[in-house]
């Protein structure tokens, strides 16, 4: 055979493998970093931004500002203070007043004035008790009485005060066994919305999808009652956190796209922002450009959800107009302040890189010949940089082109599908003549019954 | 009986004037350790015999002297030896010897053994190459155990074309050898042809033929099965640059034991998959002691070459031209410009890249492969291909066939589908309209070739 075809081996290392945009891995080297990253300047507006969550979610989210930010960590624990105060969870409000009292110390602030209360723990401590004791006890009865629907309620109630006290796996359990006490789709649903909360709070995202499929599965029967768009939106918005969380950037972004302004009255998991936010986001970072069209720029619904935030907007019809640099400034100008948020934060890097790529793809996707320096400035990026960028991208295969490093120009590569016909016609033939002879060969052996036995082990 | 020569000579004419070959076979057995003892009278006993209507008694005594010769004994016994074994193959009667060719072959293994102990090889050579010859009998691709001897004398001698001229060739039969082709023998030659190959650089051979040799059928692990796989594993980066997975029919036992044992080997795989050659190097120079153990330092270090090679290939893909300096540091390389141009040079040299050198920019310019095949080679490269196909095809169909209308089998599936009453007729009919006559085969071999078949 007169040729042989050079057969390449894996794609060179890449911190991030450009796949489709599903699944990809959370970064598990950044896991370090990601617990102890801190956001200098932020201009992120504490009040609004608090006021856009209610009750366990918007404690918890005001806790990651303040792990994460310096600047605004004293105000977001006295927020988070005075908020959880107004629940019964008394262990994390010892907790939040101890980290307050620590951080105002480290300022070098004053701390008088701010007293543990004392008498407020130990009422609520009591409150709490009895709360829990009397609908420990109403469950008794109810269950004695044998009343499917007051068992479930009471279920449900038990639940619910486990999560005002910050007990979120016995919440967890409470809220499912009401499951088997359920009897008509109304009560499923609701049922399942419950276990929704806390299974994003507690980060089980697994189960998070598990109960969005059960809960769209009986409550859209039919029934304009519980079938309402606000129901659709909440569950598909949670579906589409989860998937964010586990790294699905694509099913994400399609849950997102497919909520509307009017129905987006969920405090207790995000707010209407958040779900613009993380719906352009993962669509820019995986959609090809015919579904960016389609299911961003053209659907009204999601574009009143854009009107929310002018950045995202601007970013998303910056990339659909090509205009990489502006978009790709604006990006970097929000990353900081989406990187205290708490479900983006450990896929913002991740989502940019892949943001990048798209861009440098659909960039080159018109020309046959392209000069790299001004593809350098197009990214704001030095040659050298987008050289070594567009090396794993080429490997890949997203970018059929070929670097002359020399004049710094891109070609782009012709592949001779004849040559590469032949060349694969004569290694499949390789390998079947193989097989071939390896298979006449196994039966003269089988045939002559050799085997190797115990006398041959030794030799 | 006494041990006279005339006794044994007229013995040994007297059967064989009768054509009671078998006879004078058992006959010959049952005496073997009396006549063992008495050397000096082996000489005499082969002058009174013709060995041409004797054959079979000449054989076995040749036999007896063969293995009374030790390394004590003198080169010039070996030389007639040898000698007279030639004259037998010359003038010998092939009927007589498939009576005793199990001892025949045993004599060859002896004289391997005993030119190897004296460290000249290359004697041999031609007296394997005959002895091949004389015991295949016109059926170049049948398997005989002096192939293994040939090749063992061929990489001793480091004279490698004699063993192609055997290698070369398909095995599709294995020769019984009156029950003594062992596994061994079956191991020996395709672990040894394999280092031929190896050592004459096809890779490809080399890797079907370890192959061959690990994926034996097998109920123990064998010292020959395991020293295959390491080269396999060696063999299989520098060809493909990764490590090949044996096929499914490898025996359980061979790949727990592969699995728990072979981890260096395993290691380099890995390594090697990830593409860094400094990183490479040092898992090389960490199991430094065993590979040289195993006396396969020679292919490990090709193995680190090549990984070097191959990401330059590497290069090709994504680049046009590259400065050199830049060759180095994205290929991690681990050498100076000279260094690279030279190793550039030798890899353009033997087609493993299309590029040119611009010495005065300091530039490497990468090109197509240019091969359009187009040409008339390329035509009759795939005709022979073709060819090489239809022959293959042709052989498996025969086997298929053979095994269909065995009455075993036959027997084997009526009774496990006995429903399906209409496949069992055509198969029936399939039988009555092929007249082969296959041997009755022992029902243990029935359930593998059933297995197999499947």
């Amino acid at each position: 055979m007169s040729a042989s075809v050079v057969s390449l081996v894996e794609p060179m290392q890449v911190d991030v493998e450009v796949q489709d945009g599903e699944n990809v891995p959370v970064a598990a080297a950044d896991d370090e970093e990601q617990r102890t990253f801190l956001i200098e300047n932020p201009n992120l507006d504490l009040e609004g931004y608090a006021n856009g969550y209610a009750g366990y979610m918007k404690t918890m989210r005001l806790i990651f500002v303040a792990q994460h930010c310096p600047s605004l960590r004293i105000e977001s624990y006295r927020m988070a203070i005075s908020h959880v105060k107004k629940t019964l969870n008394v262990a994390l409000y010892q907790q939040l007043h101890d980290k307050l009292l620590e951080s105002l110390r480290l300022a070098n602030l004053p701390t008088e004035g701010l007293m543990l209360d004392v008498e407020w723990v130990d009422q609520t401590t009591k409150h709490a008790e009895t709360l829990l004791e009397k609908l420990e006890t109403d469950l008794k009865t109810f269950k004695n009485a044998a009343i499917k629907e007051s068992i479930r309620r009471g279920f449900d109630d038990l639940g619910l005060h486990y999560l005002n006290m910050g007990d979120l796996q016995n919440a967890l359990k409470f809220h499912s066994r009401a499951r088997d006490y359920c009897s008509s789709p109304k009560n499923i649903v609701i049922m399942c919305t419950n276990v929704i909360k806390v299974c994003v709070f507690l980060g089980n995202w697994q189960h998070v999808l598990s109960y969005v499929a059960k809960a769209e599965g009986t409550g859209l029967g039919g029934d304009k009652d519980h079938c309402t768009p606000q129901l659709q939106t909440k569950l598909r918005c949670a579906a589409g956190l989860a998937n964010l969380a586990m790294g699905k950037y694509k099913l994400a972004a399609k849950n997102f796209l497919q909520s509307s302004i009017d129905h987006c009255e969920f405090p207790e998991l995000m707010s209407a922002s958040n779900v613009t936010v993380y719906g352009s986001l993962c669509a820019l970072a995986t959609f090809t450009r015919e579904e960016l069209q389609t299911d961003l720029i053209n659907c009204s619904s999601f574009k009143m959800m854009l009107e929310l935030e002018p950045n995202l907007r601007e970013i998303v019809f910056a990339f659909y107009k090509s205009q990489y640099a502006r978009c790709l400034e604006l990006l970097s100008e929000v990353r900081e302040n989406l990187r205290l948020d708490m479900h983006l934060s450990p896929h913002i890097n991740n989502l940019c890189q892949q943001i990048r790529f798209r861009a440098l793809v659909q960039y080159f996707s018109p020309y046959k010949v392209a000069d790299m320096h001004k593809m350098a400035a197009a990214f704001k990026c030095s040659v050298n940089e987008l050289e070594n960028e567009l090396m794993p991208l080429i490997f890949n295969g997203q970018i059929p082109a070929r670097i002359d490093s020399q004049k710094k120009v891109l070609h782009l590569r012709q592949t001779n599908q004849r040559s590469l016909t032949f060349a694969k016609t004569f290694k499949v033939g390789a390998d079947y003549l193989h097989r071939g002879k390896a298979l006449v060969l196994r039966n003269a052996i089988i045939h002559n019954n050799i085997q190797v036995q115990q006398s041959d082990a030794n030799k | 009986m006494s041990c006279s020569v005339e006794d044994l000579v007229s013995h040994i004419t007297n059967y064989s004037s009768r054509k009671e070959y078998t006879l004078l076979n058992d006959f010959m057995n049952q005496h073997y350790q009396l006549l063992l003892k008495n050397q000096s009278l082996h000489d005499l006993i082969l002058e009174a015999l013709n060995v041409q209507r004797h054959s079979l008694g000449v054989l076995h005594i040749m036999a007896m002297k063969a293995s009374c010769i030790t390394s004590q004994s003198s080169l010039e016994t070996v030389s007639q030896l040898m000698q007279q074994m030639t004259v037998f193959m010359s003038q010998c009667c092939q009927d007589q010897l498939n009576l005793a060719r199990g001892c025949f072959a045993n004599i060859f293994h002896h004289i391997t053994h005993l030119l190897c102990e004296r460290k000249i090889p290359i004697r041999g050579i031609k007296l394997m190459c005959l002895a091949i010859d004389t015991l295949q009998n016109g059926e170049p691709s049948s398997l005989t155990s002096v192939h293994a001897d040939l090749c063992q004398l061929c990489l001793a001698a480091k004279c490698f074309k004699p063993a192609l001229k055997y290698i070369d060739v398909e095995i599709s039969k294995i020769d019984k050898e009156c029950g003594m082709m062992t596994a061994f023998h079956l191991l020996s030659y395709y672990y040894y042809g394999g280092m031929v190959y190896t050592a004459m650089k096809r890779y490809d051979r080399a890797l079907y033929f370890y192959e061959q040799a690990v994926t034996c059928p097998a109920t123990m692990v064998s010292m020959i099965m395991t020293e295959a796989y390491k080269k396999y594993v060696l063999v299989s980066l520098i060809l493909e640059g990764k490590l090949i997975p044996l096929p499914r029919y490898t025996s359980s036992v061979t790949t727990r034991w592969i699995k728990n044992y072979m981890t260096e080997y395993q290691e380099l795989a890995t390594e090697y998959c990830k593409g860094s050659a400094t990183q490479l190097n040092a898992l090389v120079s960490r199991h430094n002691i065993t590979y040289t153990q195993d006396h396969n330092m020679g292919l490990v270090k090709q193995v680190a070459i090549s990984l070097d090679k191959r990401n330059i290939q590497k290069l090709t893909k994504t680049f046009i031209t590259l400065s050199l300096e830049d060759v180095v540091m994205r290929a991690h390389l681990n050498c100076n410009i000279e260094q690279l141009e030279k190793l550039l040079l030798k890899m353009i040299a033997e087609k493993e890249i299309f590029a040119g050198i611009d010495q005065q920019s300091k530039m490497v310019k990468f090109y197509d492969n240019p091969e359009q095949y187009n040409s008339c080679e390329t035509l009759e490269s795939i005709d022979k291909h073709v060819q090489n196909f239809m022959d293959i095809d042709n052989k498996i169909k025969e086997m298929n066939q053979a095994v269909m209308v065995n009455p075993l089998y036959l027997h084997k599936v009526k009774s496990s589908t006995s429903p399906h009453d209409e496949e069992f007729e055509a198969q029936l009919s399939q039988t009555a309209s092929t007249s082969s006559s296959s041997a009755p085969r022992s029902s243990a071999l029935l359930s593998k070739l059933n297995m197999f078949n499947k």
